[in-house]
Formats: C-alpha cells, sequence, structure tokens
C-alpha cells in the first residue's frame, strides 16, 4: 500500500494533522480537540464513568441474589422506585440486568479498550501525526458521548429503562405493555445503539484508513504491533457487522410505533390484549441481532489480546513467540467470526443441520484461538519476568483467555448447549472472556500506557493490590457461576428462591455476591491511584518500560502532532534481548551505528 | 484537572517541514476513496441485512404480491439520466469545458432531487391505494428499503451539490475537481446500483 509518493509524502511530514494547532484555545485544544490523543483520552474518561454506573447496577443485581429477601432500607431512599421498602422490584432487577450489560459491553468496553486505546495508540504506533480524517474523528467521540448520555437518560423516562435483556428480543422489547422498560425506555435504548454504531463506524473507517495509507516509511504490516494488527482487524469486522443491528433497530422502532409486523408474529396476547400483528418473525431479530452481536465479541476480544500481547514483552525481555502465525490467527478468527452467529439460536428450534453447521464453524474458531492462546504462552517461555502491575494484568488475560475459553467449547456444541443455554453456564463463560479478558487488558493498557498519556506514573504497590483485588473475586464469581450453571439455574430469574431445585445454590449466590462486592470495592482503589496519580504521580520518562514500539520515542505526554519528524521504521517490534544504547532492546528505528 | 498532563499542553514544536501540495493532495485523495470504499461496504451490510429480512418474511403466510406504482420506473429513468449527466459532467471536466461541466453537474443534481421527489409521490400513491405502512408486510418493506435508499441519496446530493458549487474554481485546480469528482461518481453510482438491488427486491413478490 505504501506508494513511493506516498513515503516521501509522509517522510516530509506533510500528511500533518488538521487539528488546532497548539496556541489555540482551552475549547479547541482539549473539548473539540481534533487530535486523536485528546480524543482517546476523551472516550476512556467517558467509558469509565460509565463503568462506575454499570458496577454499580451489578452490585444492584448481586445485593438481590445474594440476600433475596433483605430490607435495603437506605438504598430505598435513593432509588424509590426500584426498591420500594427496601426490597427491588422484579421489574426495576430486569432493567438493571438490561442496563449493566448494555452498558458494560457497549459503553465500557467499547469506548475504554477499542475507541479509546484504538484512537491514542494506533497513529502513534505507526508512526502518524494523527488519524486519517480527524474531523470524522471528533465527530465519533461526540456522537459516541452523545449516544451514553442518551442511554442513561432512559433511565428517568416513564416505565425506566429498557428491561428486554442487552439482546432486546422482541417480542418482549417490541410490545410496550409486556415489561414497563418496553415503553419509553426501549425506544431510547434502540435509538442510542444506532448512534452507538453511527460512531462505530466512523471511528472504525478512521483506523483502517490510518493503518493502510499514514504508516510510516519501512514500517511495512508484517512489522506492525500485534496491537495495531488487532484493532486493525477489529475495527473491518465492526465496519461489517454493525449495519445489520441498524436495519433491525430501524425495524424494530417500527413495529414498536407504527404498527408494522416485522418481528412480531400473529395470534399474540400480552397483558390479556390480542394484538392486531400477522406473520412477523421474532427469530428474524435473533439472526440479525448476533450477526452484530457475535462479531462483537471479537471486536472487544481481539484488541484485548493485542494489547496483551504487545505489554508482556516488556516485561518478558524477549520477543513474541510466533508473530506471523499470531497475525494470521486474527484473521482468521475475524473470517469465522461473521458466519457462527447461529450458535446462540441452538434452541430456538432451528433445523439440525443448521445447528451442524453453527456447531462445526464455532469449534472451528478455537483452531486459530488455541493457536493465538499457546503463542501468548510460549511467549514466556525461558522469561525472566518482570511482575510489574501491566505485566500482572496480561498474564491474567491469558489465565481467563484459557480458563473461559474451554467454557466455549461446550457452548459451541449444539447438543451440549441444549442444556446450558440461558442457564449461569453462559453467564459465567462470557465474563470471563468478553468480560474478564477484555477487562483485565483494559486495566494492563491504563497502567503500561498512562505514564505516556499523561506523563507520571501510577502507584506500583496499589496497582498490584489492585489487580489481586480485581483477579481473585472475578475468578471466584465466574468460575463458580459456571457450577450453578451445571445446577440448572437460569440466567435473569429474579427471585430462584422461589424454586425448590435451587434453593440449594443459596450458599453459592451468597459466595459470588460477597466475591462481587470485594471486586467493586477493589476498583475504588484504582480509582484513587488514577486520580492521585494524574496529579501527584512520579513523574515519568519517555521509555519508562523499555519498550520498543514508536509511542516510547517521544516525550510523556507526546506534543500535538506527535513526531517531530516522521519516524523511518527499521525493524519489528519486538526488538528485545539485543544490546544497544538504549539497553537490552532496540525501538523499532534504532539503526545500529555505521562501521567505518 | 492539571493541563501540563494533558498531551498537548507541551510545546509547540512541530513547525510543519515544507510541504509539497501536490502529493499531499495525491495521499489525501487515495485517504479519501479508501474511506469512501469501506463506507460503501457499510452500506452494503446494511442492504443485505434489510435484503436478508425481506427474503425470510416473504416466506411468511400473510405475504401478498403488491403492484408497484409504475412511477417507480419513471424514477428509475431520471435516476438513470442522472447518473448519465454526472458522465457527462466528468468527461466535461477531463477536457477542461468548464462552464459545460457546471451545467452537467447542475443537471446531475436536479435529476437527483426530481428522483427524490418521484419516490415521495410513489410514496403517496401507495398511501391512497391503501398500501400504507403498517398495511401489509410487502408494503411495510417498502417504505423500508425506498426510505433507507433515499436517505443515502440525500448524502450523495450533498456531495454532488458542493462538487457543482466548485465547478467555479476548477479552473485553477483542475487536479482536485477531478478527485472530488471520482468521489461523487463511485458514491452515486453505487447508490444507482442500490436503487436497482432495491427495485429487483420489491418485484420479487
Amino acid at each position: 500500500m505504501t506508494s513511493p509518493a506516498h513515503v516521501e509524502a509522509s517522510r516530509s511530514g506533510r500528511v500533518a494533522p488538521r487539528g488546532p494547532e497548539p496556541h489555540q484555545g482551552f475549547l479547541r485544544r482539549y473539548i473539540f480537540s481534533t487530535d486523536h490523543k485528546i480524543i482517546g483520552i476523551q472516550y476512556i474518561f467517558t467509558g469509565l464513568v460509565m463503568a462506575i454506573v454499570g458496577a454499580s447496577l451489578a452490585a444492584l443485581i448481586r445485593l438481590q441474589l445474594g440476600w433475596p429477601e433483605h430490607q435495603w432500607v437506605l438504598l430505598s431512599r435513593l432509588l424509590p422506585r426500584g426498591l420500594p421498602g427496601g426490597v427491588m422490584t422484579p421489574e426495576f432487577y430486569l432493567a438493571v440486568v438490561t442496563m449493566h450489560g448494555t452498558i458494560m459491553v457497549f459503553f465500557f468496553i467499547s469506548y475504554v479498550l477499542v475507541s479509546g486505546f484504538g484512537n491514542y495508540l494506533v497513529p502513534l504506533q505507526v508512526g502518524a501525526k494523527d488519524m486519517a480524517f480527524p474531523v470524522l474523528n471528533m465527530l465519533s467521540y461526540w456522537v459516541a458521548l452523545a449516544s451514553a448520555l442518551t442511554m442513561l437518560a432512559s433511565f428517568f423516562v416513564e416505565g425506566g429503562a429498557a428491561a428486554a435483556g442487552w439482546t432486546a428480543y422482541p417480542p418482549l422489547s417490541a410490545v410496550p405493555a409486556a415489561v414497563p422498560g418496553s415503553q419509553m425506555g426501549q425506544t431510547i435504548w434502540l435509538l442510542s445503539m444506532a448512534l452507538f454504531i453511527a460512531s462505530f463506524t466512523m471511528g472504525g473507517l478512521n483506523i483502517v484508513a490510518t493503518v493502510f495509507s499514514v504508516r510510516a516509511p519501512g514500517l511495512s504490516m508484517m512489522r506492525l504491533p500485534l496491537t495495531v494488527w488487532s484493532y486493525f482487524i477489529a475495527a473491518i469486522v465492526g465496519l461489517l457487522a454493525f449495519p445489520p443491528l441498524t436495519a433491525a433497530a430501524v425495524m424494530l422502532l417500527l413495529d414498536r410505533h407504527f404498527g408494522t409486523s416485522f418481528f412480531l408474529p400473529a395470534g399474540l396476547v400480552v397483558a390479556n390484549k390480542a394484538l392486531p400483528n400477522t406473520g412477523g418473525s421474532p427469530l428474524l431479530w435473533q439472526h440479525l441481532f448476533w450477526f452484530l452481536g457475535h462479531p462483537e465479541v471479537y471486536v472487544l476480544i481481539l484488541p484485548a489480546l493485542g494489547v496483551a500481547c504487545d505489554i508482556l514483552p516488556a516485561f518478558t525481555r524477549k520477543p513474541v513467540f510466533g508473530y506471523r502465525s499470531s497475525v494470521w490467527c486474527l484473521v482468521a478468527v475475524a473470517c469465522l467470526s461473521m458466519i457462527v452467529w447461529g450458535h446462540h439460536m441452538f434452541v430456538s428450534g432451528m433445523s439440525p443441520f443448521s445447528g451442524e453447521y453453527f456447531s462445526l464453524v464455532t469449534l472451528a474458531i478455537t483452531v486459530p484461538m488455541t493457536m493465538f492462546g499457546v503463542n501468548m504462552l510460549a511467549s514466556l517461555w525461558g522469561a525472566k519476568l518482570q511482575l510489574h502491575t501491566p505485566a500482572l494484568f496480561a498474564l491474567g488475560v491469558i489465565a481467563l483467555f484459557g480458563s473461559g475459553g474451554l467454557g466455549g467449547l461446550f457452548l459451541g456444541n449444539a447438543t451440549a448447549d441444549m442444556q446450558l443455554h440461558d442457564t449461569y453456564f453462559v453467564v459465567g463463560h462470557f465474563h470471563m472472556m468478553i468480560g474478564g479478558v477484555t477487562m483485565l487488558a483494559t486495566f494492563g493498557a491504563l497502567y503500561f500506557w498512562f505514564p505516556k498519556m499523561f506523563g507520571r506514573r501510577m502507584s506500583e504497590a496499589a496497582g498490584k493490590l489492585h489487580f489481586w483485588l480485581t483477579f481473585a473475586p472475578f475468578f471466584t464469581i465466574f468460575f463458580m457461576q459456571h457450577f450453578l450453571g451445571l445446577e440448572g439455574a437460569p440466567r435473569r430469574y429474579y427471585a430462584f428462591t422461589a424454586y425448590d431445585y435451587l434453593q440449594r445454590t443459596r450458599g453459592q449466590n451468597l459466595v459470588i455476591s460477597v466475591a462481587a462486592l470485594v471486586l467493586i470495592g477493589g476498583q475504588l482503589l484504582f480509582l484513587a491511584n488514577f486520580i492521585w496519580s494524574l496529579f501527584r504521580g512520579r513523574a515519568a520518562t519517555e521509555n519508562p518500560w523499555g519498550a520498543t514500539t514508536l509511542e516510547w520515542t517521544v516525550a510523556s505526554p507526546p506534543p500535538h502532532g506527535n513526531f517531530e519528524t516522521i519516524p523511518l521504521v527499521r525493524r519489528w517490534a519486538y526488538e528485545y534481548g539485543i544490546q544497544t544504547p538504549q539497553g537490552d532492546f532496540a525501538p523499532q528505528t534504532w539503526a545500529p551505528p555505521q562501521a567505518g | 484537572m492539571n493541563l501540563a498532563l494533558l498531551p498537548s499542553a507541551g510545546a509547540a514544536t512541530d513547525a510543519p517541514p515544507r510541504l509539497d501540495p501536490r502529493r499531499a493532495a495525491l495521499v489525501r485523495q487515495q485517504q479519501v476513496r479508501l474511506g469512501l470504499w469501506m463506507f460503501l461496504a457499510t452500506v452494503a451490510m446494511l442492504f443485505a441485512a434489510f435484503a436478508s429480512a425481506y427474503l425470510v418474511r416473504r416466506s411468511g403466510s400473510d405475504w401478498h404480491p403488491l403492484a408497484l406504482p409504475r412511477l417507480v420506473w419513471v424514477n428509475t429513468l431520471v435516476l438513470a439520466a442522472s447518473s448519465s449527466a454526472l458522465e457527462a459532467a466528468h468527461r466535461a471536466g477531463r477536457a477542461r469545458r468548464w462552464t459545460g461541466a457546471r451545467a452537467a453537474m447542475i443537471a446531475a443534481v436536479a435529476l437527483g432531487l426530481g428522483f427524490l421527489a418521484g419516490q415521495l409521490a410513489a410514496w403517496r400513491l401507495m398511501t391512497v391505494r391503501g398500501a400504507s405502512l403498517a398495511a401489509s408486510p410487502q408494503s411495510s418493506f417498502f417504505y423500508v428499503l425506498t426510505g433507507a435508499h433515499a436517505l443515502h441519496l440525500v448524502t450523495a446530493l450533498a456531495v454532488l451539490a458542493w462538487t457543482a458549487a466548485a465547478a467555479g474554481s476548477a479552473r485553477r485546480d483542475p487536479h482536485g475537481w477531478s478527485a472530488q469528482m471520482s468521489v461523487c461518481r463511485t458514491f452515486w453510482h453505487f447508490l444507482g446500483g442500490v436503487w436497482l438491488f432495491v427495485l429487483a427486491l420489491l418485484l420479487l413478490s
């Protein structure tokens, strides 16, 4: 892709950022900025605020399941409609579960890890002064913020927030009388998702165009860090997989407000009232939703794996193992991710032949994924591990990816899934994968690149404690939920105590709830460390971890426009274990002194 | 917030080196073309989703064939004429006949607007005939597909109108204008193709 014209062009620094120059006012510099670093940080801050909301909702869920009959007097004052008399209403519980999932998937992990770090890292790591389309990038953030605010607003409308699950299956999501959350809350949910997709399209387009068109000279595709590869592939997957949900959202809105019958079947009776709809297909929604939903999982998890792969070498002081095969694994996973969505629908009455097909392709995904995981493990082989905070989180990614991934083997198999579908086994599995792998990678990235972003170090001691307060309870909660699922505990149930066979899971639920509260409490330590370090952290040098990629060759924080002159890249991103004047590594731009 | 912590707070050290505008424009054009094609890929996926929904819904028991108003054929011709006008503008630009290029661009935009007006009239005709949005699944799809297509067309028309307006200064920057024309042609002909696809789908019933 790098034409000679382009090489010369970018060497002379011509592909200059179109953003405001540093002498411009506060508003253009920090609020309406087109600088990819500011936009990345805006995404990260927005995502972290949304994570606080999502975690509070998780706390509410666990209070209900851990102590089912307890009266929470203080909470009833805070949320008089949700917990009248201190006990949660079933409708509120459903809204809380729905919004917890929606916010964590789309507004925490997507914003912080994918859009936040994607924006911050990709231009720096490809040696560009900014994204290919800086104004579009700014627009992407503002639409994303509007999407998040819209979603939050749904808590305050008549009937409360959406309550049909983060998957919004009709008829529950299509008929306002079905559940209070399906009144205005569901409409707002759909509009917010449409905004999210519009924003993601703008961001994804930018990442692909940036990687293709403004790579520094010498930076061939096969010299890119795995971080850039993972964002690049995730962006392409997102661009292709998200539009169908826009189509589905349009049709669901029409069903909800204009009396059409895309998803609503004939003969439906809701709240003792027969609906006039004819012939619609609720399964059609499931197909369209999961055509987005499953690739979305990979849009989140690929960057998590890429980031972990790039954090680790700085602490193993050796190259990653099997770089080329890892890249091709990412490509293979991306392709396969587009054709496996049906494994979410094994119990929908699909033909056994379709089920067999979806089982086979799903199990086929485990081949490249396992190769990738083995490459990560082999990267540790013979390393003198330096267990700094980012390294701990990156190792946590491998641990959760391995153990959580095993559950996928059961769920990808139609026969086993029939039994496990919609039980806590599924909840445990996906929390370990798109919850845990991505969350640990997000924290790893925050600790690793914090010095670069803000020019200060975070506290190591607090960071390590935060790791253990995150990893241990997280693993406890979701490992145990697998067993709850094996015992037949269904997900999304508000009062499991109403069923005899689930009475004996009370103890397990209590332990899970206590672990969840420890987990959430542990995050306060992170917040305190983050905010304290922003203002009072030790000053960071240009390259505190002794890492090789291009962002570590510029000041911390990098100046506007990133590079004074566009760097000339001379090697791949994993040149560790060789002696140079910088230490036991060679930055990607380093050239050995000419002999003679 | 301590502003010194934030990235751009550093001293302005990046005074850009001397620029070569011709090469800069070339890279920019490559980027815009790449961006456009990726955007069109998302549009293709959107219509693929509508089409698959259409095919699934078509197998329902309540599916009744629906006669499209003849007007849609006239609209199709108008859209084809608009595409031809765009091509004429492109050829005129290459021959440096700027007055002709501008006139052809204005014709393309006007015909595009004519298509939209025609589509609106087709909607009214359908409603008058009783084929409203919620009347039958086929009519629901008629409005959704034509509506989604029209919304994309409005965006493309804005790009066309902007290029038509730039025709005045094209004499000074013929390369810039021809790059803009290339975006217009890809975008507009692509949406023309999408319209033929939508029309074929609606005729399936």
